[in-house]
């Protein structure tokens, strides 16, 4: 099995500041990988320099093996990569149907079973009920669906979700993490940015976890223990404080 | 009396002006810049299709069929050439790059056509005129209101209901975001641009009929895009469409009371709308 | 450890020598320069006036207008209306005219503030254009026939000079020197800052609105006085020349060539403009070609004009604004 999607040496800057410093990062198809830091760590930053959001050498980020690092973001998501970006970013002033409607008309060409607004209905029942609901008038769980569903829509081989369980509450954030193992089974490949690190954990194979812009520990998710977790999350240094 | 026939003659200015609006709206709507040419591309195209009208003989609606693909075709060719680089959040570059190209396309047009002024020979057209109740209206401004509220409609349905009117609203919302779920942004502007200077084909024949054109005047048909968007709001293409009509409407009045108060009153309203409701008439409070 | 604060350059040092010198030629020309040098000083000294008004709307407080000739229109003509209808002292007329566009500025930006970026551009040249067509209309000033300032008559040639040299060297140093004075006090940073960033500005106390509103207000002013000078010159107005959309162009060009956000760049953009007016204004519509393409190449593919460019190699400011630590002395432990 060729790795689906992965960084090499990856570095991005956001402005006159260096955020990522050397990342390499990869993700196999059907497998959830979860990313975990503080804030500031660098996981969004990933996240967008992948996407293409930044600008990166073309050899730093690799899909099915060949560079496509500096690609411009509409062209990732036709090559199968697409993000359930942080703070959702809905297109307000349309409606549930019309935000996933754009997504299913630019999407990549799908890879096995499509997904269709159908099946993201499916997914999460009650957006069938405000399907004609202009998103703004949506709750913040409502809104992440769409935006999760927006995502699918794009026929992505890799979704990258970024901090969806961000700002909602406990029984949302379940509802909307047990869908994601309906995602995997067709082959989709998630990597998830959460602050919950228990969540990440539990959620996902494999995990990172990032440091100032730096990969400070990876593995298993289920094999790793809660004190390498937090020399990593913190730094050697503050671990002994 | 008099007034009733002030307001429809306003009405029937105001398909003109929505002519020229609806690109504006369009273009600001997706890109939240202001083209300056704008006026100065109704100008070119006009005096493009007089030209065009003297050398082949063809008649007005033979130069509308080209100057719609002409127009079209400047429009994709301004966004790649110029607006392209200049759409961003700060409202500067678009502003003096727009501004300077504006200079330079009227001072060329100077140079090609001169100072005079021209207009587009309707065959007869011009004269016609039908009798609606106690009033007599020219045919030609009434064609040109028709068209407007084709015009509009139209490209409302297109916004509303096709594949690129939901990835051109979608980029409105957030560009950042739209590119995200594979809408490719240059595409959507290039087509925007070409749509607005498409409808300028539309407004450039009908100006250059109902009457006169001269290389200088694009700063004003600009105005009047402006000031109908402006008091229409900035939220729907009938928003703009609207705000021309008012803006017709108070300029014919304004004739009325005294000839060189038109284009003032016109001015007026705008303050006016500006200080009361500064959101325009149409505009949705968000 | 003790530091201070240091703004002042040795570049900085020379260039107020020279300005004060510049200023001490200007006021003495009557004394040794001939009529049309006197009046093309003068002119220039306008068009640095108004374009330096622009840098400071459209550098610093991010309001890009297209329609300062609304105040360069209303300042003019309110000194002649002072001075040949009133019987005020044209020269006393000159300052009592800035009423006028301070006064007008205020209505002015209280309606326009509320347009976005671009349409506020656009939206201040209705108003100039609104402004024309009442000067066009009305009677008080002789509508579109324009009015002549025959009082000046009572003057002599020498007499017009000492005053027009004279209003000259104020003028420059009202709107060059107070733009100066304005950046190095505690005024400036906050411009500065708001020029590179205004959100975060904001977030670090500064009052963008107000400060915005003032930089309006100023300008108009500062545009207003470079008007009524101009046409006292000119000694006649009418409308389409007092509110003449050049008074834009030659801003915005002599600012973006120059180089926008520096007073550097307005004076470097000023001679080149004035010069170029000058050789090649004969030409006519292919002159203003080029300008036009010029404008349209600097905003495209050199945003910060010919003093960026210079200052990219040469770090020696004219008008030093930026603040320098220089430690003074080691604290004795």
């Amino acid at each position: 099995m060729t790795t689906l999607l992965s960084t090499h040496g990856l570095q991005a800057e956001y402005g006159d500041m260096r955020a990522l410093h050397g990342i390499d990062f990869a993700v196999e198809p059907g497998e959830t990988v979860a990313l975990i830091g503080a804030n500031g760590a660098g996981k969004s930053t990933l996240l967008s320099a992948i996407m293409g959001l930044l600008p990166v050498a073309v050899e730093m980020v690799k899909l099915d093996g060949k560079p496509v690092g500096g690609s411009l973001p509409h062209r990732m998501v036709q090559s199968g990569v697409a993000i359930v970006p942080e703070g959702r970013r809905l297109f307000a002033g349309m409606t549930v149907e019309e935000n996933l409607q754009v997504a299913s008309e630019h999407a990549a060409a799908p890879r096995g079973t499509a997904w269709t607004k159908e099946r993201v209905y499916d997914l999460f029942p009650i957006l069938r009920e405000k399907a004609r609901t202009p998103v703004e008038n949506l709750s913040g769980g409502q809104q992440q669906m769409v935006s999760i569903g927006r995502g699918l829509l794009a026929q992505p081989r890799v979704l990258l979700c970024d901090e969806i369980s961000l700002g909602l509450a406990p029984r949302v954030v379940r509802e909307i993490y047990d869908v994601l193992p309906q995602v995997t089974a067709q082959g989709t490949a998630l990597v998830l940015v959460e602050q919950d690190v228990g969540l990440a954990q539990r959620a996902s194979q494999r995990l990172y976890c990032l440091l100032e812009g730096r990969v400070t520990l990876e593995g298993k998710s289920s094999d790793i223990s809660r004190d390498d977790i937090s020399a990593a999350y913190f730094g050697a240094s503050h671990a002994l404080d | 009396m008099h007034w009733i026939e002030g307001i429809v003659q306003g009405v029937l200015l105001g398909g003109l002006y929505a002519q020229y609006a609806l690109g504006m709206a369009l273009m600001f709507g997706v890109m939240k810049i202001v083209n300056v040419t704008h006026g100065d591309l109704v100008i070119l195209l006009a005096l493009i299709g007089i030209s065009l009208a003297d050398f082949t003989g063809i008649g007005p609606w033979g130069v509308l069929t080209t100057l719609v693909p002409v127009g079209a075709a400047i429009g994709w060719l301004l966004q790649r050439a110029v607006l392209n680089r200049v759409v961003g959040n700060d409202p500067l570059p678009s502003l003096i790059a727009t501004f300077g190209l504006s200079i330079a396309l009227q001072n060329a047009m100077l140079v090609v056509w001169s100072a005079d002024t021209r207009s587009l020979s309707g065959g007869g057209l011009q004269q016609a005129s039908i009798e609606i109740g106690p009033l007599f209206v020219g045919v030609l401004p009434v064609i040109v209101l028709i068209c407007a509220t084709v015009l509009t409609g139209g490209l409302d349905a297109v916004l509303r209901f096709t594949r690129y009117g939901r990835s051109l609203r979608a980029a409105s919302a957030d560009v950042e975001a739209a590119a995200m779920v594979g809408v490719n942004p240059k595409a959507v502007y290039a087509a925007a641009t070409a749509i607005a200077v498409g409808i300028l084909g539309f407004a450039a024949t009908f100006q250059a009929m109902r009457s006169t054109v001269a290389p200088a005047d694009g700063p004003f048909q600009l105005i009047y895009a402006f000031e109908a968007v402006i008091i229409g709001g900035l939220g729907s293409v009938w928003g703009a469409f609207t705000g021309a009509m008012i803006l017709g409407i108070s300029q014919a009045i304004g004739f009325r009371i005294n000839p060189g108060f038109g284009i003032l009153a016109g001015h007026i309203v705008f303050l006016a709308v500006l200080a009361i409701r500064p959101q325009g008439i149409f505009q949705r409070k968000s | 450890m003790s530091y201070r604060v240091e703004r002042m350059t040795l570049s900085g040092r020379v260039a107020i020598l020279a300005g004060a010198l510049a200023l001490g030629a200007i006021v003495s020309m009557p004394w040794w320069a001939s009529q049309g040098l006197i009046r093309d000083v003068i002119t220039l000294a306008c068009f640095i006036a108004v374009a330096q008004m622009w840098n400071m709307l459209a550098g610093y407080g991010g309001l890009v207008s297209v329609g300062q000739q609304a105040f360069v229109g209303v300042a003019a003509y309110a000194m002649f209306v002072m001075a040949q209808s009133w019987g005020i002292n044209p020269f006393i007329a000159v300052g009592l005219s800035l009423i006028a566009p301070a006064l007008l500025a205020v209505p002015i930006y209280l309606l326009l503030h509320r347009l976005e970026g671009p349409y506020f551009a656009i939206g201040t040249w209705v108003v100039a254009e609104a402004l024309r067509l009442v000067a066009t209309n009305m009677p008080m000033v002789n509508g579109g026939a324009g009015m002549s300032l025959r009082v000046m008559t009572q003057f002599s040639a020498h007499e017009r000079a000492i005053a027009g040299s004279f209003l000259a060297a104020l003028l420059l140093l009202v709107t060059v020197g107070g733009s100066y004075l304005l950046l190095r006090s505690r005024y400036g940073l906050a411009l500065t800052a708001m020029r590179d960033n205004p959100v975060a500005a904001r977030s670090q106390g500064v009052d963008v609105q107000r400060l915005r509103f003032l930089i309006f207000v100023a300008a108009a002013i500062g545009t207003g006085f470079a008007g009524a000078v101009y046409f006292m010159v000119q000694l006649r107005i009418t409308p389409p020349s007092a509110f003449d959309m050049n008074w834009a162009n030659l801003a915005i060009f002599i600012v973006m060539v120059g180089g926008i956000g520096s007073i550097e760049g307005v004076l470097i953009g000023a001679v080149i403009y004035f010069f170029a007016d000058r050789w090649f204004g004969e030409y006519g519509a292919s002159y203003l070609i080029v300008l036009g393409l010029l404008t349209l190449m600097t905003a495209l593919f050199f945003r910060e004009g010919l003093w960026g460019l210079w200052r990219r190699t040469f770090d020696a400011p004219w008008f030093p604004t930026r603040r320098t630590l220089i430690q003074v002395e080691r604290d004795v432990p």
